[in-house]
């Protein structure tokens, strides 16, 4: 006897918005009246953000979608440009947590702004953003990513990710340092000494971080991590730089800063 | 008609009469509203909840009751009497659902949550002997569509 049958319209929607997206996905295939439920709009919504009228109202083109559920899932499977592309938003389809990349332009890049033989900005194919910042060569490497903690998850742990290429012809970039802070908690000279070691060429060695593939083609190192509790941290800060050994570097090309949940 | 009655006496579908404490019987909100519009006459009628189920109600109303008992004797309280067979789990939340408990019909309710989350299809059907009722290739279907949650 399905007992599920005999519960009210609208409760195994609700039981369902309990569990979590993979989960309602998964009770799809059970029956069809499990199907049934795991369309609801109501099951949905309850896993979009509660702020998720006000992001789509900063979308930089609107989309449509028929159901909540379509929404959901295209902002899984493509991210969307918000508050005049200045960043990208996407969710976490296992878990519908959010996500976000700060482009190159939203970024505080030292020698980025008006001195085109050091930073050049340009438009690259692959990019999200209609501009990537393009590193011809600079002694001082310093990028700063910085977004509000109210804007993310709560109770998630983040994950921070440079996201860049590197060209065929690039130098100085074996050993470059990473943190990431809570603005208002953590000076950035206590941030400096913590910082971890990463190498954006790959050159593998103990206790210091590699780059990964990621499958838009792009490559990711990682900057940092942090719990964002109830989101009243205020700003958190990711920052990449290499400011010890002014020797020149180049051939670097940056998307932007992610910060996606673990 | 009075409408300061101590004792109620409620009767469910299999006809069997409970007569209960008014200061406990109004955790159903239901029950509530039933003896503030004072249409309260000697007994209250139950027709969706079986004797069987409201035994277990007044059981967990009682011990909610109880006067000092500690928050932890509560969780241990609740923690074994949401162990029960699928069958009396959905019994319950009908009844709730019909008693307007919402504190109730939220513990049953995150019980089922807790027996679906993590589990294949194959493992809730057996957990709440649900038929598969899709045919093979409409189950083939959905899957395909959701590979990455079947991962």
């Amino acid at each position: 006897m399905d007992f599920f049958r005999l519960l009210p319209e609208g409760c195994v929607s609700d039981i369902l918005s309990f569990t979590s997206p993979k989960d309602a996905v998964i009770s799809s295939a059970i029956s069809r009246g499990f199907n049934s439920a795991a369309e609801s709009d109501l099951l949905w919504e309850k896993f979009l953000p509660e702020d998720y009228e006000d992001i789509i109202s900063r979308y930089v083109s609107p989309r449509v979608c028929s159901s909540k559920k379509e929404l959901y899932f295209s902002l899984c499977d493509s991210p969307v440009l918000m508050d005049g592309g200045k960043l990208s938003f996407s969710l976490d389809k296992k878990t519908g947590k959010k996500c976000f990349m700060i482009s190159a332009r939203e970024l505080a890049i030292s020698w980025g702004v008006d001195t085109p033989w050091y930073w050049e900005w340009t438009s690259h194919p692959d990019s999200r953003f209609p501009e990537v910042a393009h590193l011809h060569t600079v002694c001082w490497l310093d990028i700063r990513g910085t977004i509000g903690t109210q804007m993310l998850s709560k109770r998630t742990n983040y994950v921070v990710h440079l996201v860049f290429k590197l060209a065929e012809e690039h130098h100085g970039l074996e050993i470059a340092y990473a943190y990431v802070r809570f603005v208002n908690r953590v000076s950035d000279k206590e941030a400096e000494e913590r910082a971890s070691t990463l190498s954006l060429v790959g050159k593998r060695r103990p206790y210091v971080k590699c780059p990964q593939k990621r499958v838009d083609g792009w490559m990711e190192i990682e900057l940092g991590n942090f719990i964002n509790d109830i989101g009243d941290d205020e700003d958190v800060q990711a920052r990449l730089m290499e400011i010890k050994h002014l020797h020149g570097k180049g051939g670097l090309t940056v998307q932007g800063i992610e910060f996606r949940p673990e | 008609m009075s409408s300061s009655t101590k004792f109620l006496t409620l009767k469910t579908c299999d006809d069997k009469k409970f007569v209960l404490d008014e200061a406990i019987a109004v955790r159903s909100q239901t029950i509530k509203n039933m003896v503030e519009d004072d249409c309260v006459s000697n007994v209250i009628p139950l027709p969706n909840v079986d004797s069987k189920t409201m035994t277990k109600v007044i059981e967990y109303w009682k011990k909610h009751s109880e006067e000092g008992i500690s928050k932890d004797m509560l969780m241990d309280f609740d923690k074994a009497f949401v162990k029960v067979h699928h069958s009396i789990l959905h019994a319950l939340i009908l009844a709730a659902n019909f008693l307007n408990d919402k504190e109730m019909l939220d513990m049953m309710c995150q019980e089922v949550v807790d027996r679906i989350k993590g589990k294949t299809p194959e493992e809730i059907r057996k957990e709440f002997d649900i038929k598969n009722d899709f045919t093979p290739e409409e189950e083939e279907e959905i899957r395909k569509e959701n590979a990455w949650a079947f991962e």
